[in-house]
């Protein structure tokens, strides 16, 4: 098996397009729930989750949106579920005018991983997972 | 649409001491200034690179930001990067401490 490293700088994927949201603190039936509803309500499409580590999750979207969008989502969601970890990390990306996920390993947690999968995935997410591929891909290649 | 991959961390690097001084102005009032001495400091600080471009430049960015540590945060293409790395960032290096994304 491959060693691999572990820098000490993280690698995430960022972009304004995708809805993107970061479940801290949160079961899995939690964010299956979250994002089944946030899809439906803004049509969506489709949307996958990741794992990050122990009830840590990432939900992807399926259709692409405008920033302005993007930010009424991230809102609608963090406002309705009630979620501080979930609320600081959208402030954090309204800050930064662009969604954020971690692609990396984080110290001892694994790079995030498929767990779920509802819809289409033809779209944004197929998108993600090709650019997470090429983060992978270049982290994996640096010489340390 | 604009892909990025973001490069975010905790660093420590060296800045210079700022001292502070006083002047009395004209109209009379004590103005405070600041200045920079010759002394360095090490700093602890959390920064974040977001690089965007092929594949090809993106990599040769990562790899040239590994030393050379972000000014806060840098939002700029990796070919742009390639060419000035001195504008966007200073030497240092990333220590290992929790940051949000």
């Amino acid at each position: 098996m491959r060693e691999q490293s572990n820098p000490k700088y993280l690698f995430g994927f960022t972009d304004t397009e995708t809805v993107k949201l970061d479940f801290d603190d949160t079961p899995l039936n939690d964010v299956n729930y979250w994002a089944r509803r946030t899809s439906f309500w803004f049509r969506l499409g489709g949307f996958s989750v990741l794992k990050s580590s122990e009830n840590h999750y990432h939900a992807v979207f399926n259709r692409p949106v405008s920033w302005a969008e993007n930010v009424r989502i991230m809102a609608w969601v963090s406002l309705l579920s009630g979620k501080k970890p979930l609320h600081r990390w959208f402030l954090m990306q309204c800050i930064k005018q662009g969604s954020t996920l971690r692609v990396s390993r984080k110290g001892s947690k694994p790079s995030p991983r498929v767990v779920f999968r509802y819809g289409k995935q033809d779209s944004q997410i197929k998108g993600f997972l090709e650019y997470r591929k090429l983060v992978k891909r270049i982290s994996e290649k640096i010489p340390v | 649409m604009v892909k990025k991959i973001a490069m975010y961390g905790t660093y420590e690097a060296e800045e210079p001491v700022k001292q502070r001084y006083w002047k009395r102005r004209i109209d009379g009032v004590r103005q405070r200034y600041w200045k920079r001495t010759t002394q360095n400091k090490k700093v602890v600080r959390e920064g974040r690179y977001e690089f965007h471009g092929t594949g090809k430049d993106l990599f040769k960015a990562v790899v040239k930001a590994q030393k050379i540590v972000p000014k806060r945060f840098v939002d700029v293409s990796a070919e742009e990067f390639l060419k000035h790395p001195e504008r966007y960032g200073s030497e240092g290096v990333w220590v290992e401490r929790a940051v949000e994304s």
